[in-house]
């Protein structure tokens, strides 16, 4: 029977495996949560968008119809998108017991994603407009912070989830990350968790790289 | 180690010592980690992020030209949230998760917190009940503040010609009372009580993310410290709704306001998050949604809001940072933005906002109504359904603050309708309250005063609503004292009077005090009555003409003014009765209290005082609602499972 | 003792019939002896509709509230924990009710929706009934589009629509008049028995015009043509005041208006216009909004942009609709 040594704090293997089973149903909750939070906050910026392009101001909503550097905007879709692929790719790996295809994946996912945040920090000191030139260029600012804190999300999750895999294979061996202990099912809770936020900032970034780019 | 243990992540290995222990967590004594080292860290942090700031934008033409760098401004602000944060240790374990780390052992923290005796109330740590009295504390430092801003205005408006302060500090004083209040409101009831009592009314041993919890009371307290920074800044002149252009005309302190609420939008949305997914995800066995407390209900339908609704205030803070750092033009319409851009972000954020504050206010009184009445809550689904139903629609609704800004006038009618429309659910706490009053057996204790307040007051509030919600006469109530008065009404008359219910009836559980009944009667008396001389005056004062945040107004109103102005300061005093009633019962004249002084049947009242840190020695095994009030023969709420035998799974007693 | 052998119903008729008279009284007691004197008055037409609209929500109100204070004064009172109260009775049929449930929810929504109902109604047939509709109205008053014509003309007998732009500024209203050269005055002098237009914009931040007695509110705002309409029915002086804070001093934006005989403010504004020709030639021309032009206080923001002005720099070909 597991104890901690804590008087009074006894939980049976019944308890611990509810408990288990919650957290695990937390993360899942959590992470769709997650998404719907982060779905109103481009939701806000989309809106931005819109209703500075209706609203029109002094015609100053896109004067001669800038645009941010292109191939820029493209580099850092397609990494974002490349990021996504390889880590759903990765988790199907995973599910079918292939902890090594899905770290590879993994790692290359996460190089996508640190050089997607690269490539946008670089992008904003090369505009070719000021920030308040036109309302394009306001929500361009908008957008490049916005993607910066996503794709800072991407880098910190998928890396904290390989470093955790690499711990947890450090401390009890191969295959901790595919056992039914219950930390190893938290693992794989998480990583799918990660993987539907990869899945869904990836379809945001093309959304917002047609407006960018393509409008 | 069995394959089901916790494993055991401070390397110790298995037959561990007594309370396990972690080197980086486990120190106590000065040099741990607290709010002294808070402290420490958010000075550092703060002159760290201006010199940032000073040397990012220090050569910037702006800068040079105004004086003014609200880079620096912004920078030393985020700087110091970071370091407070860091100080206190809320970074510790997401940096310590970049090295593998993981924390799934939260029972092994609580317990090392419960070790710490009364220190820990000053520490992070990931004990909701802790967590819970933090919140109490910093929801209080927050009201207090704001009602000491609130008695200079009403001194200032004793008078229309002779005044007290000029009017550039009248408004600074007026903005920062409105928005400390709005962000006291936004987690007054969520913060302290929901994170307290909502892991033991649905039977669970913790929340679903401890950390994230711990984090959003920190930062709860950063963003008081950001918004009251605004003051020495020279204040903000927006009021607390923060219209753009005059946003983009104000000088430094609006950043403390911009970044005050984004920093409070993400205490918010941690806080929702972390509840939303409890009671979802760690009922106990047995607590079907139909058997969840009409308090988790609201508790529910509230951090819905605040985790969908607070990233458009994010938004909204951000683009107006960006204008005032990087010269961006969200909100300026020379340069292709539009100021109604802002009001549209901040009102789509700013109405669910005023429903996050209602919606606990009405779990409380749902929760308190039958145990004072002895009659089973009635009409549950309708409540739970109308709490649902308000959070909804209030999404629906945001324009009608808008009605004469010259928003598409088509928007109007629909907007009138759907705001006319959420007065049905809203209505649904008055159908639940009254047929629950319905030959009862009514106990007038304290907390049961409280409750009949709110329905008293959020019925004028509520009904005045309707008035504002019909454009016709949202033309001469707009912008006035009326609407001023309206929400007062409800936010102050609602929520206010429900949290003090919800601090009476519960702060015997939460610590093991009574609150003294006599002060407390008197305390109820005199916020009540000074509460409805204050305000119901202003409705007048609206109608007559006065509009709102102003210092000087027509000479006719003055006798009105001053009415409300004396009843104002009698209300104050009334506050400091509370402060008083609330230092005699917890630290001067102690009186015990009783396992379960009220005789509730809720779940949170079955177990020991004080709470120990795992909650429940079993899960319970929840068997019926906790509304079986003057009902022969009505089972137990739930199996405790306690007179169990080591080694046996939760057997019934 | 006594309560057990009552029966139930007389609790809630007792109610009902207090709540009746009650309501019956104080609802005729306001309709006729407070109703008349309610703000914003008579002065205009959307001023007497708020009015009317107030008292009709009022008379409907009150019963409301008589209702909810007489049940809760009432269990207050009687069904109060003392000594040989009977015991309350739980279980099925204490939790819930679905007569009263489906009444209150029937009468609630019943109610609402015709408060919506008419509302809107009240809305569309007094023209906007005084509050700002934004640029592009909806309801208008027939006359309002020609009006707004460079060549509009309006005279003591001709029935048009009078426009009057409503500069607002940090922190002072004033009002030009299109139809007379556009000459712009710091009182508000309106004639009596016309329509008027309301086209109220802003220089710097969003101010509010707050015609009290004229029933009119419309936001100021900048790059803005926002149309409020009324009628003027009776003359007198109004109290213009900004209801939206615009700045510290916010609390001193105000001034008065006047009401006139229609004569006597076509002779006010043909003198005004000719006495002040030569101050009006050096204003900026009348525009429904005005876009400031930096002239150098950009600040040099824009280095190498000697004059900063959207329209020069970036090609701005028209100011915002």
């Amino acid at each position: 029977m597991a104890t901690t040594s804590t008087p009074g704090y006894n939980p049976t293997p019944e308890e611990i495996e509810f408990e288990t089973r919650a957290e695990i149903s937390s993360i899942w909750t959590g992470g769709r949560l997650f998404i719907g939070m982060y779905a109103f906050l481009l939701a806000s910026l989309a809106f931005s968008y819109f209703y500075l392009r209706s609203s029109n101001n002094g015609d100053l909503w896109r004067p001669n119809h800038v645009t941010a550097p292109t191939s820029f905007g493209w580099a850092i879709s397609s990494l974002v998108v490349l990021a996504a692929l390889l880590a759903i790719y990765g988790q199907w790996r995973l599910r079918q017991g292939r902890v090594l295809d899905w770290e590879v994946a993994g790692w290359l996912s996460f190089g996508a994603a640190l050089s997607a945040l690269g490539v946008q920090i670089w992008q904003l000191t090369v505009l070719p407009f000021y920030p308040g030139s036109s309302g394009y260029a306001s929500c361009f600012i908008g957008w490049g912070v916005v993607s910066i804190m996503t794709i800072s999300i991407l880098v910190y999750w998928t890396e904290t989830t390989l470093a955790r895999s690499i711990r947890m294979r450090s401390e009890q061996g191969a295959g901790a990350q595919l056992s039914g202990s219950a930390e190893g099912r938290l693992f794989r809770a998480g990583v799918e968790s990660c993987t539907y936020f990869m899945g869904f900032a990836a379809l945001s970034f093309i959304v917002f790289t047609a407006l960018f780019y393509l409008l | 180690m069995t394959t089901t243990a916790l494993p055991d992540t401070s390397g110790q290995g298995s037959g561990a010592a007594p309370v396990a222990k972690s080197p980086r967590q486990r120190r106590s004594g000065l040099f741990s980690q607290h709010l002294g080292t808070a402290i420490i860290g958010a000075v550092i942090g703060y002159f760290v992020g201006h010199w940032l700031g000073n040397v990012i934008a220090g050569g910037y033409t702006y800068v040079q030209n105004s004086g003014e760098n609200a880079v620096a401004n912004t920078l030393g602000l985020a700087f110091m949230v970071f370091g407070w944060l860091a100080g206190v240790g809320a970074l510790n374990y997401p940096f310590a998760k970049i090295i593998g780390k993981s924390s799934r052992n939260a029972e092994e923290m609580e317990a090392w917190s419960a070790s710490l005796g009364w220190q820990r109330y000053f520490r992070y740590t990931a004990d909701h009940k802790v967590v819970g009295m933090q919140y109490v504390v910093g929801v209080l430092l927050f009201m207090f503040t704001g009602g000491l801003l609130a008695m200079a205005i009403r001194a200032e408006l004793l008078n229309p010609n002779y005044h007290l302060f000029g009017p550039g500090r009248y408004i600074e004083i007026v903005s920062e009372h409105g928005t400390v209040m709005m962000m006291m409101a936004t987690s007054i009831i969520v913060g302290p009580l929901g994170n307290w009592l909502v892991p033991l009314m649905i039977g669970s041993r913790r929340t679903a993310y401890p950390h994230v919890e711990a984090f959003s009371f920190w930062v709860f307290t950063a963003g008081y410290m950001v918004i009251f920074s605004a003051l020495p800044y020279g204040g903000f002149p927006t009021g607390w709704t923060g219209y753009a252009p005059l946003q983009t005309q104000a000088g430094a302190g609006m950043i403390s306001y911009l970044l005050g609420f984004a920093v409070i939008g993400i205490g918010m949305m941690a806080a929702g998050f972390n509840l939303l997914v409890t009671i979802i995800s760690y009922r106990a066995p047995g607590m079907t949604w139909s058997r969840l407390p009409i308090f988790v209900w609201a508790i529910l339908a509230t951090c819905a809001l605040l985790t969908l609704a607070t990233p458009t205030l994010f938004a909204a803070g951000l683009f107006g940072i960006l204008d005032r750092t990087a010269q961006t033009a969200f909100y300026v319409a020379e340069h292709g933005g539009s100021s109604y851009l802002w009001q549209n972000l901040f009102w789509f954020f700013g109405h669910p906002e005023v429903y996050i504050m209602a919606l606990p206010g009405f779990g409380i009184v749902g929760e308190l109504l039958p145990v004072f009445t002895r009659k089973p809550l009635f009409a549950y689904k309708v409540a739970a359904a109308g709490m649902m139903g308000v959070a909804l629609l209030s999404f629906f609704v945001w324009q009608h603050h808008l009605f004469q800004s010259g928003i598409n006038p088509d928007m109007r009618p629909l907007f009138m309708l759907t705001t006319e429309l959420i007065s049905i659910p809203t209505g649904f706490i008055f159908l639940v309250g009254m047929g629950t009053l319905y030959k009862a057996k009514i106990r007038f204790e304290v907390p049961m005063l409280f409750c009949m307040a709110v329905f008293f007051n959020f019925l004028i509030g509520g009904v005045t609503g309707v008035f504002l919600s019909d454009v016709p006469v949202n033309v001469t109530v707009h912008g006035g004292f009326f609407v001023l008065s309206h929400f007062h009404y409800t936010i102050m008359g609602g929520l206010l009077f429900a949290f003090m219910a919800g601090l009476y009836y519960w702060l015997p559980k939460m610590t093991g005090r009574m609150m003294n009944k006599k002060i407390g009667i008197w305390h109820f008396w005199t916020m009540f009555i000074f509460f409805n001389l204050t305000f119901f005056p202003m409705f007048l004062i609206g109608l007559l003409g006065q509009p709102r945040r102003v210092f000087q107004y027509a000479q006719n109103l003055q006798t009105l003014n001053e009415f409300s102005s004396m009843a104002a300061f009698c209300l104050g005093l009334s506050f400091l009765l509370f402060a008083w009633n609330l230092l005699y019962s917890m630290f001067i004249k102690v009186e015990v209290a009783p396992a379960n002084p009220w005789n509730s049947l809720g779940l949170e009242w079955q177990t020991p005082t004080p709470v120990p840190y795992y909650n429940f020695e079993r899960i319970p095994v929840i068997l019926t609602d906790p509304y079986h009030y003057s009902e022969d023969g009505a089972p137990a709420v739930a199996d405790l499972g306690v007179r169990v035998s080591a080694g046996a799974s939760t057997a019934a007693t | 003792m006594a309560e057990s052998s009552e029966n139930p119903v007389h609790h809630l008729r007792r109610m009902f019939v207090l709540w009746l008279v009650l309501s019956l009284v104080v609802d005729v007691l306001f309709w006729f002896l407070v109703g008349p004197h309610v703000p914003p008055g008579h002065m205009t037409e959307t001023a007497k509709d708020n009015q009317q609209v107030f008292n009709v929500l009022f008379v409907i109100a009150l019963p409301v509230l008589l209702g909810v204070w007489i049940y809760l004064g009432y269990s207050a009172i009687v069904w109060r924990d003392r000594e040989g109260a009977p015991e309350p009775v739980g279980g099925e049929v204490a939790r819930t009710n679905s007569h009263a449930q489906v009444l209150w929810i029937t009468i609630t929504s019943f109610i609402v929706i015709c408060l919506a109902a008419y509302g809107t109604i009240d809305l569309i047939s007094h023209n906007g009934a005084g509050g700002g509709q934004g640029p592009n109205p909806a309801w208008a008053p027939a006359g309002a589009a020609a009006a707004t014509q460079p060549n509009a003309v309006w005279t003591a007998t001709n029935n048009s629509v009078l426009p009057v732009q409503v500069i607002a500024q940090q922190w002072k209203f004033t009002y030009r008049y299109p139809t007379f050269g556009g000459f712009e005055s710091q009182h508000l002098i309106l004639p009596n028995n016309t329509e008027i237009a309301f086209h109220v914009t802003s220089l710097d931040v969003i101010h509010s015009f707050w015609g009290y007695q004229l029933g009119v509110k419309a936001d100021a705002n900048p790059q803005i043509d926002n149309v409020a309409f009324t009628k003027t029915i009776q003359t007198g002086t109004t109290w213009i005041r900004c209801s939206e804070l615009c700045g510290i001093w916010h609390g001193s934006m105000w001034n008065t208006g006047t009401v006139e005989s229609k004569q006597q403010f076509e002779q006010w504004a043909t003198t005004t216009e000719t006495a002040q020709a030569a101050a009006t030639k050096l204003l900026p021309p009348f525009a429904w909004t005005y876009v400031p032009d930096a002239n150098g206080a950009d600040g040099g923001y824009y280095p190498g942009v000697d004059q900063y002005s959207p329209t020069e720099v970036y090609g701005s070909t028209k100011a915002a609709s």
